[in-house]
């Protein structure tokens, strides 16, 4: 209640408020005093309302109400003088004046008091709110601290988890690379194998490669396998290619029949025999395999076909593993594929030297024959000249010496004669032409083909004032070719060029030279009787003689083609009866600048 | 030359009788045959250089001044003569004339090689031997002119 009170009393009275008590206060009481109590004396009245300044702690309201008071008292005493006051109204005013001013002090007090007290609760109430704030803010922290512990908790959980997952994928790891270095062991072993089984290959002895294969196949296997052997089947025996451990063999020969090797090619296909015995059909079993007590075999396949086994001992019984399996069946595919390449080299290397052989054989028979040939073409020609000669100067003799008793008839035979013997002579003259140019070598040289008709126009007279009139236009270029060949080749088409013209008519030849690419081709351009087109495409074959009213063998043209060909050029004509023709031949320029040079 | 003209003489190496003939015919149209020898074959060419049998007889068989070879001989080729001939000593400046059928370039150079002083191509013709004749007895015999009258 106490608290209540104290409570209200910390509420500072609004300014209108205390004039409305200060009214309240004053005007009833004056009213009183001076109206219907205005004869009576009134002691202690003044001190109630005074009181009123417990419930308003206000100085000002608790001084001017004193004040007042003390004025309306004054003025009852003295100015009213009722006839309680008469006697002595100083005394009655002083005391109502102590009283009024006990009270008032008393309330001053109070009212100190209270303003202290309620400044000590306003400190009090903002140290409370204080250490309230400070609680709230510590519980928040306390909160946030929790979850955060909370959280902490809960990681912890997930790294223990993967620490965990981290120790099984470790485990896993570990087993993975344990297998993976046994896997690389293995395969380091059957490339250390098959480097071994390259260089038997390689190495000149054929025989060495079984019985690496035996010793390799061995090491393969490791303890499993005492021994491994290598048979072929020749007839009705086995016979044995390599070994390696120690087989104890009686004999290299064993009968095939009843063996183990003619189950497994029989059947084409792996086999093992755990415990041998259980076999005693086995006809190897009486001897080799008695010392062994299991067996594991493959075909071996040579040439594609299977001609024999790869087999494996083990001094125990033994369950053979499908690993195993695997492992003699790469081995023996390795062997045949290693016996095969090895017997087609040896085939091939025989083959070669055979061939080589024979390429050497054939070519000397036919260089021998060559030669043979061009001895006897050689003399045959040479043979064939003389009497020739004979004949031909024997019918001159005769002209000459017996002309004038010989009637004209006799003459013109005797004319014959000597023509016929003449064409013969050239007819061997330009075969034996054709077959120099035809075989004999024709190294190639930069020609001043220039340089080289000129010379041949000097040489010859036919070719010459008045007989003909050849005319060279411009420098011809320098061509890669054989001087001598040239040489045939320009004197058979100037020889035709100047031959064949109409009766009456001065042979006219141009050579000119036109560069095509890096060839140049020379034209040799005549004024003579032309050639059809249809018979073009044979001028230039052998024995083609074209017109019958023109001496010539048939060979010139054939002869300047096979020549030109042989220098890697080539030759043609253009031509329309009674037009002239223009034969060209086409060789490769002996310098880039030769059109200009 | 050393030999007086008039004792200048030719040998023919020559196994074609017919040859043998023209050749000796045109030496006769131009008054020379009296110097004018021949033998069949690359053997006889040598014994008659050695003065062997039959041809010991010097008085018959006298040394020619220049010898006229065929390449294509029996028993020794001309090739063979010309080459015993350059090994002899007094022989080995005698003027050797080749005359062959063979127009081929290495017979040609072999002949060079061994030493011959000159390759003529024999004619087509045996009538045109004698045009061979007139040079050769022109150059080696020089005695043309007086006698062609």
């Amino acid at each position: 209640m106490l608290s209540e009170y104290f409570t209200k009393l910390q509420r500072k009275p609004p300014v209108p408020a205390l004039v409305v008590l200060y009214l309240a206060c004053v005007l009833p009481m004056g009213w009183l005093r001076l109206g219907p109590l205005s004869d009576h004396p009134v002691t202690i009245g003044y001190g109630l309302p005074l009181l009123i300044c417990l419930w308003y702690p206000e100085r000002r309201l608790l001084w001017s109400l004193m004040v007042s008071y003390a004025l309306i008292s004054f003025y009852k005493v003295f100015m009213d003088a009722p006839d309680f006051a008469q006697q002595a109204p100083f005394t009655i005013w002083s005391l109502q004046m102590v009283n009024m001013l006990v009270i008032g002090l008393a309330v001053n007090i109070v009212i100190e008091l209270l303003g202290s007290l309620r400044e000590q609760k306003k400190k009090l109430e903002q140290s409370n709110q204080e250490l309230m704030g400070r609680e709230t803010e510590i519980t928040r922290q306390n909160e946030e601290l929790q979850s955060q512990s909370a959280e902490l908790v809960q990681q912890n959980e997930e790294i223990q988890q993967q620490a965990e997952e981290m120790q099984q994928q470790a485990e896993e790891l570990q087993v993975q690379a344990e297998e993976l270095h046994t896997i690389n062991i293995e395969s380091g072993k059957r490339q250390a194998i098959l480097q071994a089984l390259l260089e038997a290959l390689q190495s000149d002895d054929a025989r060495d490669l079984p019985e690496r294969i035996c010793h390799l196949l061995m090491s393969l296997l490791g303890d499993a396998a005492s021994a491994a052997v290598i048979l072929e089947k020749e007839g009705n025996d086995l016979v044995v290619l390599a070994h390696a451990g120690p087989v104890g063999l009686p004999t290299r020969r064993w009968a095939f029949d009843r063996s183990f090797a003619a189950i497994v090619m029989g059947h084409n296909r792996t086999a093992c025999v755990p415990d041998l015995r259980l076999r005693p059909d086995l006809e190897g079993a009486q001897t080799t395999e008695r010392m062994f007590r299991s067996v594991l075999a493959t075909p071996l396949r040579i040439a594609g076909k299977t001609a024999g086994v790869v087999k494996v001992y083990s001094d125990h019984q033994h369950e053979w593993t499908s690993e195993q399996f695997k492992i003699i069946e790469w081995m023996s595919a390795q062997c045949s594929l290693l016996m095969d390449s090895r017997r087609l080299q040896t085939e091939l290397l025989r083959a070669n030297t055979d061939l080589d052989r024979v390429v050497k054989e054939r070519t000397a028979e036919l260089q021998e024959m060559v030669n043979e040939l061009e001895h006897f073409s050689y003399t045959i020609t040479h043979d064939l000249r003389a009497p020739l000669r004979a004949m031909h100067g024997f019918a001159g003799l005769l002209a000459e010496e017996g002309g004038p008793s010989l009637n004209e008839e006799s003459r013109g035979y005797l004319s014959r004669i000597t023509t016929a013997a003449g064409r013969m002579d050239r007819l061997i003259t330009d075969a034996l032409s054709y077959s120099r140019a035809v075989r004999h070598e024709m190294p190639k040289e930069p020609v001043d083909v220039g340089r080289l008709l000129r010379g041949m126009i000097e040489s010859y007279p036919i070719f010459q004032e008045p007989k003909a009139r050849i005319e060279i236009v411009g420098e011809l270029p320098r061509v890669l070719g054989n001087e001598a060949g040239l040489t045939q080749c320009f004197s058979n088409l100037l020889g035709n060029a100047v031959k064949f013209v109409p009766a009456g008519r001065v042979p006219q030849v141009r050579i000119t030279s036109e560069r095509h690419g890096d060839a140049v081709r020379f034209v040799c351009e005549d004024n003579g009787i032309g050639i059809p087109k249809e018979l073009q495409s044979r001028v230039f074959v052998m024995f083609q003689r074209l017109s019958k009213d023109y001496e010539g063998t048939g060979i010139g043209l054939a002869l300047v083609k096979k020549v030109v060909e042989r220098m890697g050029g080539s030759v043609g004509v253009e031509s329309e009866p009674g037009q002239g023709s223009r034969f060209w031949i086409e060789l490769k320029a002996a310098e880039n600048d030769a059109l200009s040079a | 030359m050393s030999t007086p003209l008039e004792k200048a003489r030719v040998l023919y190496v020559e196994d074609e009788e017919d040859d043998v003939f023209f050749m000796r015919n045109a030496f006769r149209k131009l008054g020379v045959h009296e110097r004018f020898h021949a033998v069949g074959d690359g053997a006889r060419a040598i014994s008659y250089f050695a003065g062997q049998e039959p041809y010991a007889d010097r008085a018959q068989h006298p040394l020619p001044t220049f010898v006229l070879l065929d390449l294509n001989l029996p028993i020794r080729s001309g090739f063979e003569v010309l080459e015993w001939l350059r090994g002899q000593p007094e022989f080995k400046a005698l003027p050797v004339v080749i005359f062959s059928s063979s127009g081929r370039l290495e017979d040609r150079q072999r002949a060079e090689q061994l030493g011959a002083t000159e390759y003529l191509l024999k004619p087509t013709s045996g009538s045109q031997f004698f045009e061979t004749a007139r040079q050769l007895t022109e150059t080696w015999l020089g005695a043309v002119r007086n006698t062609a009258d």
